[in-house]
């Protein structure tokens, strides 16, 4: 199923979400990062995908509503509708203080509220319980009437402690309300603890489904898979609908993640360049299913995602532009019918302007043509397809070739880049450390031509050049052999992580002694640290904690 | 001041039944949600009238006053009924974040408030709401003491935005006003009987028996008791109130509520910060009520101080608290 998402550009603008939320919280002195934090994929692709709302006319009357009944996420909200355009985004920065019209839970919006609240805020909460009730008359105006509007509603788990949750949730199935999605933050933590021991939710699915749901559960942190169980439930009838969202709560920032000591506490103010940098740090896996055995891609992209891939890359070889024939968008719209895992489609072919209607079609999600393969014009016109197919365009670039400046013009339109660092055409090819430097003065142009999309490094990424180009500048690590060269896929992703994790805490801990606090991060760090203490060489650190 | 000159029985709710449907035929936005209490409170009628325009939740309070609150942000004027036992008590937490805070058009309207409401004992006896509704920003409280008040309230208060909150007794009553009468608003009250020596405040059931009182008062004991109708308890008429403090010197305040927090504390914010003068505050003291058959239902109320006779006594005494 083609999901017709702009992933990257939703993976960033979530994480500006997260960053927005932590200098909040940060600047406040208080709030809660934790539930930020599960939810902002959940309001991310909300609000930059999935609801028809408009930011300059929020009482637009044939807009979608959001409301959320867990709303001391309010940060995180509040980041959103920032990030979606609702407000400026410096407005984070009076969160929770005196005369704020981001107060510290959301206050829906009147004129009477005007002070203390913006245009975009459908209901105020704070009084866990409620918003679903709510939600739940919003959606019967709207059915009765006709009207296309949906209801989407954030409920947590803590929250469904509430008893009045579940006389909501008999009511929506009364009143067969097809135009309500529930989506459960489902990140088992409420404020004295763990949500199985302070009162216990499982089986949370069966009890949705007792009351007559329909209920869909995905893995909440996956873009994908948010997006996918939206479009599913819309063919609903006569139903309401539940996404069980799992999620770790405090997911983005290490030590606070899955931790009820960060339910509602807000990190010290010192931290923040750190923290920025961590959500900035995220790594994403791509592996390539072109390397190890050639058959099978359907196996590779099943156990791929089983082991936590974040992307596939494909090799789009047509053996003129480069010298060997991989596979073509037939092959990709087989697969997309497998797996709602994003597509990061590499056209490494002649002309791309001629085919790349065929990928879209296929289902990718990300396509990338060659800067040796097209003109500016051809690249141009071909970005334009990609962004009106409202996926993901990039370009990508060889160890040989010159960074093009025509490029420059086009950097908002651009997701992804790849710095190739092999020259392509073969699977298995060997690291070639001379692209490192180009790669880190490309990003260097990038970064002044305020470049806000990712770096793919594509070519011989394995567990002992990860760092290296992570260090470069890239993010996202195309994986061929070092995924599917040994059989043990789950292992080798694994591995990945590890050292993706060794590259992260490196670099936070450098920022960390350039900032003077090395011992104090270490300190608010030191479970995340402990396993990886070898690698740091902090094993003395630490030691002077104890 | 029209008042009724035939003895005409009728009901609170029926009126306020009735009501409904004559908005509802007019205004397509009218939206009533009701609470496995609809024939109780006859919403059934507006129900039976406009199918898909009723919604009844069941036995779920919360979800009764929160599901109005979102009818009500997507445009509707919503009417949201149960037993006053149930309804601010037991959703207190809605009302106030759901309804209050964001400023909703949902108009609470309850019945079988107070004792009258007879056998089914203290725990349906409701005699706390008042206070605990007008304690609420953004809210306004109406008491409303026979058929006729409640037919001109309604349609006021589905004209004025923002949250209402009104009890309905359970009992049928004489009606107060004349049939034609139509002189109410919010934030008003009236004067039923003009008066010298002293005024009697009062809401819902208990005006008809300050009336009864202020009759023999006048011819017994010869005192001239001004009376009022307060249906609007917030807004409070603070001009009514100052003027019965200056013009008579004292005032009685009679409610089938507790004597805390409801009408009576209303008037005594205003004589105390305004012009200081004995007042006497009679309700339901700080005790709980119990059941009486419909048959003994005016001696329930004079065991717990609701009588004529009480009011009278109260006069007395409380002239007696005057400066001379």
């Amino acid at each position: 199923m083609a999901l017709k998402m702009r992933y990257l550009e939703l993976n960033r603008k979530i994480r500006d979400v997260r960053m927005l939320a932590i200098q909040g919280i940060a600047e406040a002195g208080s709030g809660h990062p934790g539930a930020s934090f599960s939810a902002a994929e959940i309001m991310g692709v909300l609000y930059f995908h999935k609801m028809k709302h408009n930011p300059s006319n929020p009482l637009w009357e044939e807009r979608d509503y959001f409301v959320n009944s867990k709303a001391h996420s309010a940060p995180g909200f509040y980041a959103a509708l920032a990030t979606a355009g609702y407000i400026d985004t410096k407005e984070i920065k009076t969160l929770r203080k005196l005369g704020s019209r981001l107060q510290g839970h959301p206050v829906r919006y009147s004129e009477r509220q005007k002070d203390h609240s913006f245009p975009g805020i459908e209901y105020s909460g704070g009084s866990e319980g409620i918003g679903l009730s709510v939600s739940i008359g919003i959606a019967l105006a709207k059915k009765r009437d006709g009207q296309k509007n949906r209801v989407y509603t954030l409920i947590g788990d803590g929250e469904s402690n509430e008893g009045q949750i579940w006389e909501a949730a008999m009511a929506a199935s009364k009143f067969k309300l097809d135009n309500l999605v529930a989506i459960l933050d489902r990140n088992k933590i409420q404020q004295d603890g763990f949500t199985e021991e302070i009162m216990p939710l499982d089986p949370v699915r069966d009890k949705w489904a007792a009351f007559n749901w329909n209920v869909v559960e995905v893995n909440g942190h996956k873009i994908e898979q948010i997006i996918d169980a939206l479009s599913r439930v819309e063919r609903v009838e006569d139903k309401p609908s539940i996404i069980i969202a799992n999620t770790t709560k405090g997911k983005g920032i290490k030590h606070m993640a899955n931790n009820p000591q960060w339910h509602g506490k807000a990190p010290p103010k010192k931290h923040v360049p750190i923290l920025l940098e961590e959500l900035q740090s995220e790594i994403l896996i791509a592996p390539s299913i072109i390397a190890g055995e050639p058959e099978n891609y359907e196996e590779k992209v099943r156990r791929a995602e089983r082991a936590g891939a974040d992307l596939i890359h494909l090799d789009i070889m047509d053996g003129k532009f480069v010298p060997t024939t991989s596979f073509f968008a037939d092959t990709i719209k087989h697969l997309r019918k497998i797996s709602s895992i994003p597509f990061d489609a590499h056209l490494m072919i002649e002309k791309p302007i001629n085919h790349v209607e065929d990928y879209i079609d296929a289902g990718c999600d990300i396509i990338t043509v060659h800067v040796e393969a097209c003109s500016e014009a051809e690249f141009v016109e071909i970005n334009k397809m990609i962004l009106k197919a409202g996926i993901s365009p990039g370009i990508a670039i060889n160890p040989g070739t010159q960074f093009p400046s025509w490029i420059i013009e086009h950097l908002d339109n651009i997701d992804i880049m790849i710095i190739m660092s092999v020259n392509p055409g073969f699977a298995g090819q060997k690291f070639i450390p001379d692209t490192l430097d180009k790669m880190a003065e490309i990003v260097k142009t990038l970064k002044s031509n305020n470049y806000k999309g990712f770096i793919e490094a594509d070519g011989g990424i394995d567990a002992t050049t990860l760092q290296q180009v992570f260090d470069a500048g890239a993010r996202i690590m195309v994986a061929g052999n070092a995924v599917y060269g040994s059989p043990d896929i789950n292992s080798n992703i694994i591995q990945l992580r590890h050292k993706a994790n060794v590259a992260i805490e490196t670099k936070l801990l450098e920022l960390a002694t350039i900032n003077d606090m090395r011992s104090d991060w270490i300190k608010s760090r030191k479970n995340m640290l402990i396993p990886l203490a070898k690698e740091l060489s902090i094993e003395e650190d630490l030691h002077a904690i104890k | 001041m029209q008042l009724s000159d035939k003895n005409v029985i009728s009901d609170m709710r029926t009126a306020y039944g009735k009501t409904l449907v004559d908005l509802g035929l007019k205004d397509p936005n009218i939206i009533c949600v009701g609470a496995d209490t609809t024939d109780s409170l006859k919403t059934k009628m507006f129900g039976d009238k406009f199918p898909n325009r009723l919604y009844n939740v069941g036995i779920a309070e919360a979800n009764l006053v929160s599901i109005a609150a979102g009818l009500a942000i997507a445009g509707k004027v919503v009417f949201a009924s149960t037993y006053a036992a149930f309804l601010p008590g037991r959703c207190l937490d809605q009302i106030r974040n759901a309804i209050c805070y964001p400023f909703l058009d949902v108009k609470l309207v309850v019945s079988h408030a107070g004792l009258t409401v007879g056998p089914d004992g203290a725990s349906h006896q409701q005699i706390e709401d008042i206070s605990i509704m007008r304690s609420l920003p953004n809210m306004r409280v109406l008491v409303p003491s026979d058929s006729v008040s409640v037919r001109n309230l309604i349609p006021l208060l589905s004209n004025t935005p923002g949250p209402f909150f009104m009890r309905l007794a359970r009992p049928s009553n004489s009606n107060i006003y004349d049939d034609n009468f139509g002189q109410f608003d919010i934030g008003k009250g009236n004067v039923i009987r003009d008066g010298s020596d002293i005024t009697l405040i009062s809401c819902g059931l208990m005006v008809s028996k300050a009336i009864d009182a202020a009759l023999t008062l006048e011819k017994e004991y010869a005192v001239s008791c001004r009376v009022v109708d307060m249906y609007s308890i917030k807004p409070i008429d603070v001009e009514l109130v100052y003027h019965a403090a200056v013009d008579t010197g004292a005032i009685v305040t009679i409610e089938e509520h507790s004597t805390i927090g409801g009408l009576g504390s209303a008037v005594c914010e205003v004589t105390a910060e305004n012009h200081p003068v004995p007042v006497n505050r009679m309700g339901v003291g700080d005790t709980f009520g119990e059941s009486a058959r419909e048959t003994e239902i005016e001696s329930l109320l004079s065991k717990y101080g609701l009588s004529s006779d009480h009011i009278i006594e109260s006069v007395l005494k409380t002239r007696k608290r005057m400066k001379k």
